[in-house]
């Protein structure tokens, strides 16, 4: 199977995470593998998000949140002190679960994170990062003769792609997509979900889903969470046919509580 | 299959209901099957029409079970269990209608079959629809238990159904050779057990599904053969 063969590009090591006195993660151990789709799934409250916040280190600015434990990309620690945040997530873009475009045109919005980061050294060279990222999206050819208007002008699903190709332009390794179709209709999903098929072989993705079905179409591996700890890890096939857990096969059976 | 039930009840009348549907099927083929092997045995040409009739509501039960199946899929999207469940479901509804099918076949072969039907050519063949029954009876016993070990034994067994086959099949062609006015006869008694054989290969087909409903994964290796007939 393929889970044994691919790269390892993220590894979470006992990983705890506390909000206050209250746990939220326990011992978190996990394979996220190089250009794949791992999929999270699990009730809310879970964990699910928190462990993606802690890829790109979202949780520092939670100020009662405390991280414990390792998470490392390429084998790297990125917890340590001397880690730029403004690297990492350059490194590690993220997915919301509404669009959140910023209150700016449609090329700003793109071009807001290469400024940042000093990717581009003129007009030019900002207008292909614009151009690129767009169509990485699936964007361009619907926006490319608006790109002046305002990014929240665009439909619900053309703004999550715009907020996608906005990760893009910066070069990541990594995206974290957080529900990013539950505000999304069938058909803006599909596109997405088009997409996320496409953009996995360049990117590392991490999906976040209350979709049992959108995590079998788009995954190849998924992780079931409960009450803060993994239960069990495994290809999306497996998971999805045949699991191991019984609280898994509960849960994705619709047998819960 | 699993102790919880599920928290939208509909959802588990529904699969309650597609079990429940699945059982009374194997039921009636049971019974058909077992009618249809006593009227050859007995050349009871009386209880063939019957037989061909009561086929049909086994035909009926098995578009219940499609038409439900249809529903589960496009309501639930089942998944895990609820997934092998269906597939494996409607897998063995169409076994079952295939041997109620052949048992009606095997029926229709009384009418032309003569009354004093020799001892000598039946021996086996009864033997073969004794083991037959026994299979189909085991299957939907192991049905009921979710048993994966009965699943096994049932498929492994199917190589004595071949054998036995042969044997009757033999019987038959060593009447036959004695003397060539038992041509239609001897015609009659091979596509019955032909007909038996086969249901018993539809017994193995759902020792499979019932084996990949409770483990998830299919029965490995190939189908166990019995020795090729000697000619």
């Amino acid at each position: 199977m393929e889970l044994n063969n691919s790269k390892i590009k993220i590894k979470a090591k006992n990983l705890n995470v506390f909000y206050g006195k209250k746990q939220a993660l326990f011992d978190i151990n996990l394979d996220i593998n190089q250009k794949e789709v791992t999929a999270l799934i699990g009730p809310s409250g879970c964990g699910k998000s928190t462990f993606i916040r802690c890829i790109n280190r979202m949780n520092d600015v939670i100020d009662i949140c405390k991280v414990e434990g390792s998470v490392e990309i390429d084998g790297a620690e990125i917890n340590e002190k001397n880690v730029d945040v403004v690297t990492l997530r350059e490194k590690v873009g993220m997915v919301f679960q509404k669009p959140n475009p910023f209150p700016k045109s449609i090329y700003d919005n793109i071009a807001y994170g290469p400024i940042i980061h000093g990717a581009a050294e003129n007009k030019d060279q900002m207008d292909n990062i614009v151009e690129t990222s767009l169509k990485k999206a699936a964007l361009w050819d619907e926006v490319k003769d608006r790109l002046n208007e305002p990014g929240t002008s665009l439909s619900g699903g053309q703004q999550q792609r715009l907020c996608i190709a906005r990760a893009l332009s910066v070069n990541p390794e990594v995206i974290l997509m957080d529900e990013p179709c539950s505000a999304l209709d069938p058909i803006a999903t599909a596109k997405i979900e088009e997409l996320i098929d496409d953009l996995k072989k360049s990117y590392t993705i991490v999906i976040v889903t209350h979709s049992m079905a959108q995590a079998v179409r788009v995954s190849q591996k998924t992780g079931f969470f409960h009450l803060g700890k993994i239960i069990e890890v495994d290809s999306t096939e497996k998971i999805f046919k045949n699991p191991a857990n019984k609280m898994t096969q509960d849960y994705i059976t619709g047998r819960f509580g | 299959m699993s102790g919880t039930g599920h928290t939208v009840k509909s959802y588990e009348e529904e699969m309650q209901s597609l079990n429940d549907n699945l059982v009374m099927m194997g039921s009636l083929t049971e019974s058909q099957m077992a009618d249809a092997m006593a009227a050859v045995i007995k050349v009871d040409k009386d209880s063939v029409d019957k037989i061909v009739k009561n086929d049909g509501k086994i035909n009926e039960l098995r578009s219940v079970i499609d038409n439900q199946i249809t529903t589960v899929l496009v309501k639930r999207a089942p998944m895990a269990v609820d997934l092998r469940i269906t597939i494996s479901t409607m897998k063995i509804s169409h076994d079952l209608e295939r041997i109620g099918d052949l048992a009606k076949s095997v029926a229709k072969k009384v009418k032309p079959l003569p009354v004093d039907l020799p001892d000598e050519l039946i021996g086996s063949l009864r033997r073969l629809g004794d083991l037959v029954q026994k299979q189909l009876k085991d299957a939907l016993d192991a049905y009921l238990n979710k048993s994966k070990d009965k699943a096994i034994e049932i498929w492994k067994k199917d190589e004595q159904v071949d054998d036995l086959t042969n044997l009757a099949m033999n019987e038959v062609a060593t009447y036959l050779q004695k003397d060539k006015k038992n041509l239609e006869m001897a015609t009659h008694l091979l596509f019955v057990t032909k007909n038996i054989e086969r249901a018993g290969d539809h017994i193995t087909n759902i020792a499979e599904s019932l084996y990949y409903l409770i483990e998830g994964e299919y029965l490995e290796g190939a189908r166990p053969k019995g020795k090729p007939i000697e000619s």
